[in-house]
């Protein structure tokens, strides 16, 4: 009877294990999420931050950030910074946020070190700060080898817009340039560390208005995406524009929102 | 797990399980010799799927313990394997020779075989109801339900489109239709692959079915091509692959990744046209297209997916952390770093089986580990492979203990080894989950 109870109790912890909360609580113990909230109490569970429980490929991790909130002139989310604690460096990545967005929703991919939780800080223009959270776990895949073939270059820039953008409504904009993004942290084949190569920043304009700039550090993927949203009043020109740390060097991309 | 409904454990079963260890990694060395023994039974046990983990768990259920009374449920009566389909393809076997029946798990293990589908299952009171109304009674339930696609998750590529640009990722008639498209095919066409992200069925089995597709090509139509559109950026034993296309395949093979815009989103069946993330369109002559996945239905019906679409479970057993007394095995299961693969499933089978025989008798399960082996053929003579042992962590993870990869420098000898290994290790999966012999 007693093993039986012990099979009992194993079973409960079993089902208990995956609750792990994921709101944000527990964010004051992380000084660098802490300086990101500053002197303000956060609201936890309206930020949500999006990414898979599990993966296999820690090198590229699909991660989402999204907020129900207004992105008008005088109420809007200006920031949203992701923090992994347990990476070498903690923060990931910066979106500074416009009212020109129309949503604030963005996505990217990222490098996530060890299972961990990642933690994300948004403030709006009004002084709100909300905090989220997720939790992963890496596994090096059974199956999966890396190919280091090639080493991307600085180039190569893609955009894509929506087909038939409305004024005024939200639309989903995708960017991708080549870059290894390479983080002075990783030896080479031939065991020397490769220096580091980053880039720092994307700027996105429109008619000569900043929409969007994302700082990257170095937990951004190789070939950094991004996906966010534009909802332009009026029919005009966007600019992309990469800039890489030290050398300053930019690729641009440009892109014509034709109104209906 | 609680064992409220096996009021027959009794010594001498206790007994029997001394000194059964890893239990997923070798067979069960206690059968006793008594195999189909019918009658009163210690436990009810229903087997929902007889795939690799479904067909491999009967089996042990009944070599662990003649008394349990096992029910398989599987609606096919032959079943053909996503292992070697893609050899199929390739034109290096018969879809006879990757089929497997129930013959000997109903005559030699004394297994009841149903040929249903498991429509619902309700795990408050234990029941399974069966595609003609008939409702099983269980005290433990093993399901290997296998995957079933996200429809429109890749816009475009709904229920309808496997008819016209196949996924060929459920073995059978899938396969079929796709190596027909390919016989029809004029020469100097393009085979478009349309590879999902991860997690999903087989990691390798899109770059197996690039390469039988090209081994195909250059043995019957020289001039037509094969494009692989990937949303990843690294998949499976790539650097084997690589160097193999480029030994065997030289251009004949294409592969764009994701940072190349490689990811799909949009897909006209009819057409066999696809449309990339930034926009490119490709036209195919032969479109396949390996959609994003989820646990097989009857999981999710009975409530024990999560956000994921897929199974969380305790690895030590591969019980479900969502409902008592239900086992789940195989590709529906959140187990990385084991990969989703028959291998894998048949030895999560066994597992859960050796799980369900000690907490019938009242015993702990014994500890679990795991193996996998996934062999690929680049050629009809060049094979690579991918091993891996596992092991549940005292936090109720899967660990890696030990993996291994085929050589990357090695010469043709070594390859032409694996790709005999390859068949050898079909052959003995296949005997041990459905007593195929060859």
């Amino acid at each position: 009877m007693r093993k039986l109870q012990s099979l009992l109790a194993l079973s409960l912890l079993a089902l208990l294990a995956p609750a792990a909360l994921a709101d944000g609580s527990g964010w004051e113990r992380h000084a660098a999420v802490a300086e990101a909230v500053g002197e303000a109490t956060p609201q936890l569970g309206q930020l949500r931050m999006q990414m898979p429980s599990v993966s296999e490929d820690g090198s590229a991790v699909p991660l989402e950030l999204s907020i129900d909130h207004p992105m008008s002139a005088d109420e809007y989310i200006e920031s949203i910074r992701v923090f992994a604690t347990k990476n070498p460096n903690a923060e990931v990545v910066d979106f500074f946020l416009t009212p020109q967005m129309g949503r604030p929703e963005v996505s990217t991919r990222v490098r996530v070190n060890e299972s961990q939780t990642l933690y994300a800080v948004a403030h709006s223009s009004t002084g709100e700060v909300y905090v989220a959270s997720a939790d992963i776990r890496i596994t090096v895949g059974g199956c999966l080898m890396a190919s280091d073939d090639d080493i991307a270059e600085f180039g190569q820039p893609r955009v894509a817009i929506p087909r038939s953008p409305s004024a005024g409504e939200p639309g989903e904009v995708r960017t991708l340039v080549t870059h290894p993004m390479e983080t002075g942290l990783r030896e080479g084949p031939d065991g020397e560390i490769l220096p580091r190569r980053l880039l720092d920043t994307l700027v996105v304009e429109y008619e000569g208005d900043t929409v969007l700039t994302v700082r990257m550090h170095t937990a951004v993927s190789e070939n950094p995406y991004m996906r966010f949203f534009m909802a332009p009043e009026e029919s005009g020109q966007a600019v992309f524009r990469w800039t890489e740390e030290d050398s300053g060097d930019t690729v641009e991309e440009q892109a014509t929102f034709n109104l209906s | 797990m609680s064992d409220k409904k096996n009021p027959l454990a009794t010594l001498s079963r206790r007994g029997l399980l001394k000194g059964v260890g890893a239990v997923g990694a070798l067979p069960l060395l206690n059968a006793c010799g008594a195999m189909g023994q019918q009658g009163g039974g210690d436990a009810r046990v229903v087997v929902i799927g007889g795939g690799f983990g479904g067909a491999t768990a009967a089996k042990y259920l009944k070599r662990g313990n003649p008394n349990l009374e096992v029910t398989l449920v599987e609606p096919n009566e032959v079943f053909y394997t996503c292992p070697f389909s893609n050899l199929y393809l390739g034109g290096l076997r018969e879809m006879n020779e990757i089929a497997h029946n129930y013959n000997e798990l109903r005559e030699v293990y004394g297994v009841q075989v149903i040929h249903q589908t498991a429509q619902d299952v309700d795990p408050v009171n234990h029941t399974v109801v069966l595609g003609d109304g008939t409702t099983l009674i269980y005290d433990k339930l093993i399901m290997s339900p296998g995957i079933d696609f996200r429809w429109n998750e890749l816009e475009g590529y709904d229920e309808a489109a496997p008819q016209y640009a196949p996924h060929a990722w459920q073995a059978g008639e899938q396969t079929r239709l796709l190596r027909r498209q390919l016989e029809d095919m004029d020469d100097g066409g393009v085979f478009v692959l349309v590879a999902p992200a991860n997690p999903f069925r087989c990691p390798p089995g899109p770059y197996e079915r690039a390469s039988m597709v090209a081994h195909y090509f250059s043995q019957h139509k020289p001039n037509s091509k094969v494009l692989i559109l990937d949303a990843k950026d690294n998949f499976s034993k790539q650097g084997l692959f690589t160097a193999g296309w480029n030994e065997f395949y030289g251009d004949r093979i294409e592969w764009v990744g994701l940072s190349n815009d490689g990811r799909v989103t949009r897909v006209d069946a009819i057409r066999r046209e696809v449309e990339t993330e930034f926009g490119t369109l490709h036209q195919a002559d032969v479109l396949n297209v390996v959609p994003p996945q989820k646990a097989g239905f009857i999981a999710e019906r009975a409530g024990l997916t999560d956000d994921s679409g897929w199974v969380p479970v305790n690895p030590a057993t591969f019980e479900s952390t969502q409902a008592e007394d239900i086992f789940v095995v195989g590709d529906a299961t959140i187990a990385a770093p084991m990969p989703k693969s028959g291998f894998s499933a048949s030895s999560q089978g066994k597992v859960a089986a050796a799980a369900i025989v000690a907490q019938v008798a009242g015993e702990t399960p014994p500890p679990a580990y795991f193996t996998n082996t996934c062999y690929s053929l680049i050629a009809p003579d060049y094979g690579i492979s991918v091993a891996g042992i596992y092991r549940t962590t005292s936090d109720g993870e899967v660990e890696t203990t030990s993996s291994g990869l085929s050589p990357s420098e090695a010469d043709a000898s070594t390859r032409a080894l694996e790709a005999q290994y390859a068949r050898g290790w079909y052959e003995a999966m296949a005997q041990d989950a459905w007593g195929t012999r060859y």
